[in-house]
């Protein structure tokens, strides 16, 4: 563990990587702290700023109704980590526990496992995505589970790759011999040794879910106004371009920067473990 | 005489395939009384680890193997076990060390972890201090100087011969009355392997542990067993003490397989036929008191 972060630190990749993944955690934890104008994320109008180019007031400008864009970014992160966080905490574990049992148990299990995974994996990811969200509420919570759908399959492939390799080391059998049960040797003796693939994919998952859930809210299927998000302020300020600019182009680069954060983590962390197996 | 540790009656196995039936094992017998060690030598392929996974009952898990016969166990009849009972048995009353002792060891445990997992199959109550205080004696007893070292170890941080030490230690560490050695050591070189037989063959005379001992190599057969059983495409061709059939080796396939043993003053590999008429031959049984006088 801290010799992966020695590793992760040495390299200016990564370490350019690691540093706004930093940023863009602590500013989406202490957003009340940072954010100069923390009220705006609400529907608060203040028509004596609006629509303002960035100033010394309004560093990155204001929104059509006058909303700092600064503070309404900051908060924006936070809902897409939120995201990203949730939507991972509910399909690793999904999509794990199906590769593990799919890969070690074999036979039955196997087929109908995996040949679920690939029904979901069939569908373009963003159309299962934007179907489940035309039938359910454009809420956040809806916008997690729909992403979780489209999430989960992956892992489950993921792990039932390294678990159907594993299952043929020595090890296995072994506890095979002593008479591990079942359960013991998936849980136990396979995953520990699936768990660096997961969580290079987690890392670089994390980029990911934010461009899809940003990409529903583009769509006005995400979250809704007047809570912030990245997605539907770019949707907001496209119809504005060339003009004003600020209103598209802070929050595509804030995306851009979380996104670019998480992949450079991940692709170190995918290098590293790779070395080591 | 007490029941034999282990007892196998016409063993047969096949397996179904797209292809149709195809027989493997044509009817084994075998039988080890305690601290016996009885060999089982073959070339690859003959049939030598089916017949071990059929006795921990590992093979019958696969759905397309055919198995029959009757395998009995400290007398009680194996087959009416059911897979529970039988898991049971592994670990316990019966365990196994492999080719490659590396590969057996799962790379993300320390040693301590692992063995504290051996050592709770018996005693699940048993605590982490305790655990380790009698994982490091066993080391010991495996002549591993610096057991702490060992346990906090991973197993990709040691060699070889040390990790056969630790698998040799973790398999009698329960105190089976059943070892079944399939081609231990096979994967180190021939030094260390000749070492930690050795020790082997010391830890199972002091547990009075049955051993089963799968091997091609015949140089060490010849030093460790008692009994040797020559299988040869699934069926048992020669059976008897080591010195009997070492030093009157009556099917033609046993005297290819000794004459196949490299010697320094040479002379090649002698062969046998794949479709010998010989093969036919009945199965060499040599009296159990003429081995065991010399």
């Amino acid at each position: 563990m801290r010799r992966t972060l020695i590793i992760l630190l040495r390299n200016p990749l990564s370490l350019l990587g690691l540093l706004l993944v930093v940023m863009v955690v602590v500013l989406a934890l202490f957003a009340d702290w940072i954010a100069p104008f923390p009220e705006h994320r609400g529907a608060v109008v203040d028509f004596v700023y609006f629509n303002k180019p960035p100033s010394a007031r309004n560093i990155m400008g204001t929104d059509l109704v006058g909303r700092d864009l600064f503070s309404r970014i900051i908060y924006a992160y936070r809902i897409s980590l939120l995201l990203g966080v949730v939507v991972l905490a509910i399909a690793v574990p999904i999509g794990v526990v199906v590769g593990l049992f799919a890969g070690y148990l074999g036979g039955k299990v196997e087929f109908v496992l995996m040949r679920l995974t690939d029904v979901f994996l069939s569908i373009p990811p963003l159309v299962l995505a934007i179907a489940m969200m035309g039938v359910l509420e454009p809420t956040l919570l809806n916008a997690m589970l729909a992403v979780t759908a489209m999430w989960w399959p992956w892992y489950a492939r993921l792990v039932y790759n390294v678990a159907r390799s594993e299952r043929e080391e020595g090890y296995v059998l072994a506890a095979e011999v002593i008479g591990a049960s079942k359960w013991h040797i998936s849980f136990r003796e396979i995953l520990p040794n699936c768990l660096p693939a997961v969580i290079t994919k987690m890392t670089l998952d994390m980029g990911f879910v934010i461009i899809i859930a940003s990409s529903l809210s583009f769509l006005g299927l995400g979250v809704q106004p007047p809570t912030p998000d990245l997605g539907s302020m770019v949707a907001e300020g496209a119809r504005y371009l060339p003009d004003s600019w600020w209103l598209t182009v802070f929050p595509g680069l804030a995306i851009l920067l979380a996104v670019f954060g998480f992949n450079l983590v991940g692709d170190a962390l995918r290098e590293i473990f790779g070395a080591e197996q | 005489m007490s029941d034999p540790v282990l007892d196998i009656r016409e063993l047969t196995l096949g397996f179904r395939g797209y292809t149709g039936y195809t027989e493997v094992l044509h009817g084994i017998s075998l039988s080890i009384q305690a601290g016996q060690r009885v060999a089982l030598v073959g070339e690859s392929g003959s049939g030598k680890s089916v017949t071990a996974r059929i006795v921990l009952g590992l093979l019958q898990e696969t759905r397309t193997a055919r198995i029959k016969g009757e395998l009995s166990f400290m007398g009680q009849d194996l087959n009416t076990l059911s897979k529970k009972q039988w898991r049971g048995l592994r670990g316990t009353q019966m365990s196994m060390i492999f080719q490659d002792p590396t590969s057996a060891l799962n790379p993300v445990f320390t040693i301590a972890n692992q063995f504290i997992e051996v050592l709770r199959r018996v005693d699940p109550e048993l605590s982490r201090d305790a655990a380790l205080q009698r994982a490091g004696l066993l080391l010991e007893s495996v002549s591993i100087g610096d057991p702490g070292r060992v346990l906090n170890a991973y197993p990709f941080q040691m060699s070889g011969g040390m990790n056969q030490r630790i698998v040799i230690a973790m398999a009698l560490a329960n105190s089976p009355s059943l070892l079944i050695a399939d081609e231990p050591g096979t994967a180190l070189d021939v030094t260390v392997q000749a070492q930690t037989l050795e020790l082997m063959r010391g830890m199972v005379a002091d547990k009075n542990t049955a051993v089963l001992f799968i091997s091609h190599n015949l140089g060490v057969v010849r030093e460790f067993a008692d009994q040797v059983s020559v299988i040869y495409r699934g069926r048992i061709v020669e059976q008897g003490a080591t010195a009997t059939v070492f030093g009157n080796p009556g099917h033609p396939y046993t005297r290819a397989l000794m004459a196949a043993v490299p010697r320094i003053t040479g002379g090649g590999i002698p062969d046998i036929p794949d479709n010998s008429d010989t093969f036919l031959q009945p199965a060499v049984i040599h009296d159990a008191s003429e081995g065991a006088a010399t």
